[in-house]
Order: C-alpha cells, then structure tokens, then sequence
C-alpha cells in the first residue's frame, strides 16, 4: 500500500489534471479538441477509481469510457461534419449565466458538505476480492441482490443496440414497422457548402 | 514534508469536493454549449462525476460492502446507453437538418 504522502500526492495531482481537461472539454472552441480533453479526463479518472480501491471500476472505465464512448464522440463529430465548423463562442450573456449557475451550484454543494457529518468506517477486510464480490452481488437473488436491476440494464442495452440501429440506419428496408425513414426523406435537404475560413462559423440564427 | 503531506492526506471531504467541481465543469458545458455533441460530451462529465461520487461514498462510508460499486457500473452502462442513442439521433438530425445546433431545434416533426 502506496504511503498517506504519496497518496496525497497523487490525488491533487490527478484531480487538477481532471479538472482542467475537463474545462478543456467544455470550453475548447474545436470539438475534436474538446474530444481529446474529455477523453483524458475519463482515463484519469480511472486513476482516481485505483486510488478509492475499485480497481476493476477503473477497467471498466477505460474498456467502455475511452474505448467505446469516445470513439462513437469522435464518429460522430466527424460524421456531422463538427470537426470542419468551429464551434462559435457562446454569447457572453449565456457564458455569464452558466458560470453562475454552476458557481453557485458549486458553492450550494461545497456548502452542504461541510455542514454534514458523515458517519465513516475503515475497512475491516485486509485483502478484498473486488471482482468477486461484483459478480456475486449481481447474481443475487436475495434481498441485498441485484439479480433484477442486471436483467434491466441488459434490456436497456438491447432496447439503445435496437434503437440506435433504427433511428440512425440510412436507408430503411422494406416492410420495416418501426423506422424515422432515414435518407429516404432528407434527400431534399441540400448540404451546405463546405467552410474553409474562419468567417463562415456556423451562424447564430437566435 | 513528508508528515506534512500525510496530514493533508485527502478524506471524504476532498473526494466529495472533486466530484461537486467536475459536476459544475459539465453542468457549465450543458448550460453555455450550442453544437449538440459537445453537449452530450458534457453530459458525460457529469455522469462521471456522479460514478465517482457513489465509488467515493463505498469506499469511505460502507467499506465492507459493494453497492457504491454496483451504481457506478449501472452509471457507466447508462452513459453507454445513453450516449448510444444520443448519437443516433443527432447523426439523423444531420441528415434531416444539416446542422447540430441546438437552438435551431425547436420542433418535433422535422
């Protein structure tokens, strides 16, 4: 086990690391940046689930975080074309108002915090079995199980497979029941030139 | 130094405060962002930072049981999910309306 200043160490480092490629990931004017940023701050996060002892979490994180959900981000800011329009700066009027509001959300919270008094245990557990213990408690049928969430989830991820396939398929096939008609009805739609200076940014219509 | 660091070593407190700050940074990109992939990315912060909250409560409050890990796999699969779809509907979106801004989305029938 890694010494209290090591620890200490390591957390701030992580944390300021966290937080400022997550302000990069909200505020970067490129989303292909913005992507990136997000991108590290999920892998290092994965640090933060080692440090808090989940070691399997952090697996999990990285497998369906940084190998899934971010390359379906980057597809699909390639595939509507976000990467070649610059994100325009919000209107000051509404970076104003949402730094507020989440400032005083911060502060609301941090607030909370140190007025509550949590009731906290050391380990009894000298060598814990993480992965064990997960794929017990999801197999449980008992009072403390989570036998019927597990089944819930996994329809959840069938209805999203389902779903997702249906309303993003490009041209539907015939006799299909359930579907948005796909490029069938766009075919209208003309696409906009494409932008190469920095003046043309997608236009504010509000 | 190195009692120095030890006594500073991070607590409940500080965890909890980390995840209340990555909440606001997403809470921020969800409220100013206009282009609608940069709000899903949003979105994802913060549900990392709930994950991380519930991981946080496991391991400092109940550190003999396995429910705060069980939440953030249930969080994770529901960011999949959600993320999933999410993208689904704006590539479409695209397609019907050639832009992802959000302000320009003001109708349930293209």
């Amino acid at each position: 086990m890694i010494s209290d200043a090591t620890y200490t160490v390591m957390f701030y480092g992580l944390s300021a690391t966290v937080i400022l490629l997550a302000l990069l990931a909200v505020n970067a004017r490129q989303l292909l940046r913005a992507a990136l940023g997000l991108m590290g701050m999920l892998a290092l996060s994965a640090g933060l689930y080692v440090m808090l002892r989940a070691e399997f979490l952090a697996g999990v994180q990285i497998l369906v975080y940084v190998g899934g959900i971010v390359v379906l981000i980057v597809f699909a800011i390639m595939l509507t074309r976000s990467s070649e329009l610059l994100e325009d700066h919000p209107a000051k009027l509404t970076r104003i108002l949402g730094a507020t509001f989440s400032i005083m959300f911060m502060l609301i919270a941090c607030y909370a915090l140190g007025t509550t008094k949590f009731t906290e245990s050391e380990s009894t557990q000298a060598v814990r079995d993480e992965v064990r213990d997960i794929g017990l408690a999801l197999l449980d049928r008992g009072a403390n199980g989570y036998l019927l969430p597990f089944e819930a989830i996994s329809l959840l991820l069938l209805v999203a497979v389902i779903g997702g396939t249906v309303v993003a398929r490009k041209t539907p096939p015939k006799h299909q029941p359930f579907t948005t008609g796909g490029d069938l009805r766009g075919e209208t739609v003309a696409h906009p030139p494409l932008v190469q200076d920095d003046e043309h940014v997608v236009e504010s219509k509000s | 130094m190195t009692e120095l660091l030890a006594r500073f070593a991070p607590g409940l407190h500080e965890w909890l405060t980390l995840c209340a700050v990555l909440y606001a940074i997403g809470l921020y990109g969800l409220l100013t962002r206009r282009n609608a992939i940069a709000i899903l990315m949003a979105v994802e912060i913060m549900l990392n930072a709930a994950a991380l909250n519930a991981v946080v409560f496991n391991r400092f409050v109940t550190p003999n049981e396995i429910d705060g890990h069980i939440m953030a796999i249930f969080v994770i699969v529901m960011a999949a999910a959600e993320i999933v779809v999410g993208m689904a509907i704006v590539v479409s979106l695209y397609r019907l309306r050639a832009s992802v801004d959000v302000n320009q989305m003001n109708s349930m029938k293209g």
